[in-house]
């Protein structure tokens, strides 16, 4: 009963900050701080960049796996799942509303317009976005090589995304495991 | 069924996404092969989702699928992107003190990183075709402004939706207004 009624309250929170925050994963990290670190003293903030670093690298949305990994945290599976789904309501009721006024609207003269002028702006959006991820993930030469690899076939092979990704993580899985073997047999 | 073509699909794409724009080409690659959305309307989905609240990933799932199936499309494919949440990363946190010291995780990130930013660019080529340039050729008030949006999101620091709204008049005046008023390049 009573990490139902935790986890209830936890999908009221997380409901608010779905709601306000604007510009993607870091700025809701930012807001779980501010109330759960500094308010209500639930984690320490050791713990909740412990959460951010796992969650990161787990796959999925970013700032799904880090409710979860909270919620868990503080309330046990039921909590996960209440954090989860309050962290994703409000973005699907706005998507919901905004589905329909866009279907509405896109055949409009200035509304196609506006929207070919931020089409124009994604772009842009994007490439600041990959450079700034490149910068942090393209430090060793053995990323570089990795990089180079799957350009190459990203863009002169007609193999999908997905397989590329799975390839990836396949190939680390067995340079992970081949490499621990030869450590354990020195 | 479409409700189960769509909770696959972006099952699919949660499982083979980590972080935030990396979801872009594995939407676009599900998309455009099924039928569901052009990269024209792909490429509106982003700049929406960048300026709405919430995490990018829930955004997409929730506006394609009404957009094939309505709102019980959305909900399947929520579903389908949250399922890496509610299975690996739940197993992840019932072990998570054995987790956090294992590298394997790391290991992984080591190769996927480099191969996430590699199909990004790919993706930022398949757009970049497909907004400058119209059927008469280049389009040089598309280039203009994303140059300009390039200078403010590097040099000046611009955040996200002040650049996507910056872009919007720059579009009704070079789109409609400039047009309208019968002045063509």
């Amino acid at each position: 009963m009573e990490q139902i009624k935790r986890g209830l309250r936890l999908f009221a929170e997380f409901f608010k900050i779905g709601c306000f925050t604007f510009g993607g994963g870091w700025a809701i990290v930012a807001q779980m701080e501010q109330e759960y670190v500094n308010k209500q003293k639930l984690i320490t903030k050791d713990e909740l960049l412990e959460m951010v670093a796992v969650g990161r690298s787990a796959p999925g949305i970013m700032i799904t796996n880090i409710s979860l990994l909270f919620g868990y945290h503080v309330a046990g599976p039921f909590g996960g799942i209440c954090t989860v789904l309050g962290i994703s309501c409000p973005a699907m009721i706005i998507l919901s509303i905004v589905a329909v006024f866009y279907n509405q609207l896109k055949d409009n003269y200035w509304f196609a317009a506006v929207l070919r002028g931020i089409r124009c702006a994604v772009v842009p959006i994007i490439a600041t976005a990959c450079l700034s991820l490149g910068k942090q993930a393209l430090q060793t030469r053995f990323a570089i090589g990795v990089f180079a690899v799957a350009v190459m076939l990203a863009l002169f092979t007609g193999i999908s995304n997905i397989m590329l990704v799975l390839t990836g993580v396949a190939a680390a899985l067995v340079y992970h495991f081949s490499r621990r073997k030869t450590q354990e047999e020195t | 069924m479409i409700y189960i073509q769509l909770f696959l699909s972006f099952l699919k794409i949660g499982f083979t996404s980590f972080g935030g724009l990396s979801m872009v080409p594995l939407i676009l690659d599900e998309m455009t092969s099924h039928g569901w959305m052009s990269s024209q309307d792909l490429t509106n989905l982003v700049a929406i989702a960048e300026m709405t609240p919430g995490p990018l990933g829930i955004n997409c799932a929730t506006f394609t699928g009404i957009q094939t199936a309505g709102f019980a499309g959305s909900i399947a494919a929520v579903l389908g992107v949250l399922t890496p949440a509610f299975t690996l990363t739940m197993l992840i946190a019932a072990f998570f003190e054995k987790f956090k010291e294992s590298s394997v995780m790391r290991t992984v990130m080591t190769f996927v990183k480099p191969i996430c930013i590699a199909i990004i660019l790919k993706v930022i080529i398949t757009l970049s075709k497909e907004n400058y340039f119209t059927e008469k050729g280049i389009d040089p008030f598309g280039i203009a402004i994303a140059a300009l949006m390039f200078y403010l999101l590097l040099k000046r620091k611009w955040t996200v939706p002040k650049v996507i709204l910056c872009s919007a008049a720059l579009g009704a005046l070079f789109y409609g207004v400039l047009p309208f008023m019968g002045i063509r390049l």
